[in-house]
């Protein structure tokens, strides 16, 4: 019954109230220091504030642990009662955070200031609405589009019909929608975020471990019989229930007729794992935002470019190294293709030289394959033509470069021209020639009707119009991407941390207690997560305990007797 | 050759066996249920769980890729995926309300994929230069299964929204009619009323509670599989991005929806812990969610936008 009473006090909207008004009567009431003792429980009743707080500090295990408890001084605590998942149950085992440290007058505000802030931040309704805020933010971002010229959005979201009757382009503009995952909104949100995990963890995840963390057993079966879930043996040793429990994977203790066993204590600590994997991610993307160096060049086949010349820096914290003088040479370009002419891999080999142009690495990358050297990555991501070289009537080689052309959509076309005949006359006309990648190359007369293809590597010439051309080579440019970040391990660091302690967040903490009284054993256990499963495992558990006998009972008695 | 026709009799196998399950399902939702027509319907879902295999490894031989490169054979993966949610309960000889989600959903996933609508993509492509990392089995693998675990789970969620929105509705009736009828007697007072209203459906009321309790502990179960899935499917498409497109983080549609849902999810589970909030609550939440999972995994991919859009897939840096 007591117990019963201590769950409607523990209730956190009646206790807030109390602390604030306790606040006002501590000027005329120094917190009584109240022994735990049950005596005090029934009178839990009273109008007296104080006592109204003893009873909320005390917890069934202080009528186990009496005499450990007695020496406990119970302060009144501007912490918020814990949120977390034993919040509210005054049945758990453990005792309710408490605050030591007391302050008065003027250092006492110093002191509370950040633990209000803390209890706020802490609050997991705020926290529920800074993750709810930042999901919209995404979403919004993901609806408007990212990274346009102003003039796009005055277009789009016009004043006079302004979208679900007040969106115009005023609200993207000033708010910066227009980059929404670099905008002070949301890289405001996701820092309250941050900042709520902290202020959870240090006030809410860290005390529910401690409590969590705690042998103790309980000693009347009263106590273990309101647990959720009870049962009671009759004729079994609690011996015998210790071995099955440990059989199927419990921690057990025993001392004298009471047992304690739990299982996947992980389960309690990983949330805390989770909560500074996403810290460590958060201050990974932090660094990487601002300390890193990006950029992307296309190169010619043959041809080379300074890394420092092309890598721009993206934060106050990008500073460059000793690495940013290596010179690339990008040796040469090419694609692999399937039997269906289809693209299957772009290649490009690389050397890399240092200020003495001694040459320090070799690589060919492709994509999903990058070059990494000296803090520094070359993606492969993007290619283009740069040149056709022909030879025109067995001169040359002459090198013709390649424009792209946007005629239909996104796919890549080249082209390029070959005057024949008089150069200076007002209309030129020529030979035009057109590539969609390098491996055939489409012919044109002057009159633009289409002449032939021609592979570069057949060598194979064509006559067009009394021009004999051969196609001696395609000559491709590979589209580099480079960049630096140091936040790269820190954020690696954070996304196995996550992984791993996700994973065991699945994890059940489950407690059981047990009594020996006579022959009866009262056994008695709760779980955080596989509310289902746990009574189905007990009962199976429990079916295996041995019955004691009465014959053999009493044989043990003879035999003892005797 | 042998491949394609090989395929293509899977795929009506399936297809076929899926279809006879939907009428078996309607009859025993028409008809009072009877046990011989369960089992039958029970043998279809293995059925096709065989044809579904078959077909993955079929196409996997063929093309000799992974069969996860376009939206169809995802769609393939997560109708398998999600009959191997349907039948590890069986397994353990554990029912629970479970297989009365998983089974539709086996059925119209399957039976979506391989009706008209995404026709031009049955035929299997090859592999474009960006997917061809062995991160690919392992991001869309694990991508797949989270979706398919908490569209379960969220699933779960609504049907217990239904179950308990009618609870509302129908004790809310109740509760009117009687107190006309006591109030027309006179000699009731108020306590009397609610207490012979709690006995009057107290034990149909009970056997509902069972069911939304058992509901809402295994939806927060499926859910919480579902997340593991999820968290290692982004970060894992996370690591795969930073060797393909220089970045572990874009910005691009597919992953932010991801990291929404991932969110939404997220939400879900900080609302189960806390003893304030209803059951109703999470609910409301993991049904949002399944509008969310649905706009990621196919919304998105719908309007081929972004670097995700594996149709239109060509190399592209942005």
């Amino acid at each position: 019954m007591e117990a019963l009473n201590l769950t409607t006090t523990t209730n956190p909207p009646l206790s807030k109230s109390l602390f604030r008004e306790s606040h006002l009567l501590r000027s005329t009431f120094k917190p009584e220091l109240i022994p735990c003792g049950v005596k005090t429980r029934s009178r839990h009743r009273s109008k007296n504030f104080s006592f109204t707080f003893a009873c909320k500090l005390k917890t069934p295990q202080d009528i186990t642990n009496n005499d450990k408890s007695i020496s406990k001084k119970i302060v009144l605590s501007e912490v918020a009662p814990p949120l977390g998942e034993e919040g509210g149950k005054g049945t758990g085992n453990g005792k309710a955070p408490v605050k030591s440290g007391r302050g008065g007058g003027a250092m006492g505000f110093v002191k509370k200031f950040p633990r209000k802030v803390l209890a706020i931040l802490s609050n997991l309704p705020l926290a529920i609405g800074e993750m709810s805020t930042v999901a919209g933010l995404m979403a919004l971002g993901t609806v408007i589009d990212q990274g346009e010229a102003p003039g796009f959005y005055f277009q789009k979201f016009p004043e006079e019909s302004p979208v679900l009757g007040f969106f115009t382009w005023r609200w993207i503009l000033t708010l910066g929608f227009d980059h929404m995952y670099s905008s002070p909104i949301f890289l405001g949100t996701l820092a309250l975020l941050g900042a709520s995990l902290m202020a959870c963890t240090y006030t809410t995840q860290i005390p529910l471990v401690k409590i969590a963390r705690r042998w103790n057993f309980m000693d009347s079966a009263e106590a273990i019989r309101k647990q959720e879930y009870s049962d009671i043996l009759p004729r079994a040793k609690v011996q015998d229930l210790g071995v099955l429990l440990m059989g199927s994977g419990y921690e057990v203790f025993l001392k004298g007729p009471s047992l304690y066993a739990f299982k996947g204590l992980a389960g309690r600590f990983a949330p805390i794992g989770v909560h500074l994997a996403m810290l460590l991610i958060m201050a990974g993307g932090t660094l990487s935002a601002t300390g890193s160096f990006r950029g992307s060049v296309t190169v010619p086949q043959g041809l080379n470019f300074v890394v420092g010349d092309v890598l721009g820096p993206s934060g106050f914290l990008s500073t460059p190294t000793e690495a940013f003088n290596t010179e690339v040479h990008v040796n040469r370009f090419y694609m692999d293709y399937y039997d269906s002419g289809e693209v299957s891999q772009f290649h490009t080999d690389l050397s890399l030289f240092d200020l003495d142009g001694k040459e320090v690495t070799r690589k060919t990358i492709s994509v999903n394959d990058p070059l990494r050297y000296g803090g520094f990555t070359i993606y492969q991501t993007d290619w283009s033509i740069s040149a056709l070289q022909i030879l025109k009537d067995d001169e040359g080689p002459f090198n013709l470069a390649m424009a792209p052309l946007k005629v239909n959509g996104d796919k890549k076309l080249y082209g390029t021209f070959l005057p024949v005949g008089d150069s200076e006359s007002p209309n030129v006309k020529g030979i035009s020639m057109l590539a969609r990648d390098l491996q055939s190359i489409v012919l044109y007369d002057q009159e633009g009707k289409f002449s032939g293809v021609r592979r570069p590597s057949s060598k194979l010439p064509i006559d067009i119009d009394g021009t004999r051309i051969i196609i001696v080579d395609a000559i491709g440019s590979s589209g580099l991407e480079l960049k630096t970040d140091p936040g790269v391990p820190i954020v690696y660091a954070g996304f196995g941390a996550l992984m791993l302690t996700t994973c065991i967040s699945y994890l059940s903490h489950s407690q059981i207690w047990a009594v020996q009284d006579g022959t009866t054993v009262t056994v008695g256990g709760k779980t955080n997560r596989a509310k289902a499963e746990f009574p189905e495992e007990m009962n199976r558990l429990l079916d295996q305990v041995p019955e004691i006998v009465e014959s053999s009972l009493s044989k043990e008695a003879d035999r003892i007797s005797g | 050759m042998i491949f394609s026709i090989l395929e293509h009799i899977l795929t009506h196998i399936s297809f076929s066996v899926v279809s006879i399950i939907i009428s078996i399902r309607l009859i025993i939702l028409l008809v009072n249920e009877s046990v011989g027509l369960y089992d039958s319907s029970e043998k279809g879902i293995k059925t096709t769980f065989v044809c579904i295999t078959g077909l993955l490894v079929t196409r996997w031989i063929y093309s000799r890729h992974l069969p996860l490169s376009d939206l169809y054979e995802s769609f393939i993966f997560l109708s398998w995926s999600l009959s191997i949610i349907h039948m590890v309960p069986y397994l353990k000889k554990n029912i629970n309300p479970l297989s009365a989600i998983t089974a539709p959903s086996v059925i119209f996933t399957q039976g979506f994929a391989t009706s008209g609508f995404l026709t031009e993509m049955h035929q299997s492509v090859l592999l474009v230069p960006a997917l061809q990392s062995h991160w690919l089995m392992m991001h869309v693998s694990m991508m797949v299964f989270g979706y398919a675990s908490l569209l379960c789970g969220s699933l779960l969620s609504v049907a217990l929204i239904v179950i308990t929105s009618r609870k509302v509705i129908s004790l809310f009736e109740k509760s009117n009619n009687e107190s006309f009828y006591f109030d027309e007697i006179q000699y009731m007072n108020e306590r009397n009323n609610v207490l012979w209203n709690t006995s009057l459906i107290s034990s149909r009321n009970y056997y509902r509670s069972q069911l939304i309790q058992q509901l809402d502990h295994w939806s927060y179960r499926i859910i919480g599989i579902g997340f593991i899935f999820l968290t290692i499917g982004i970060l894992s498409g996370a690591v795969w991005a930073n060797e393909a497109w220089g970045s572990y983080w874009n910005w691009d549609p597919k992953e932010t929806w991801a990291f929404i849902t991932w969110t939404v999810f997220a939400i879900y589970l900080h609302i189960r812990t806390n003893k304030n909030f209803e059951v109703v609550n999470s609910a409301i939440v993991a049904s949002m969610g399944f509008l969310i999972i649905w706009i990621c995994y196919f919304g998105v991919n719908l309007l081929g936008i972004g670097l995700h859009s594996y149709g239109s897939f060509t190399l592209t840096s942005n």
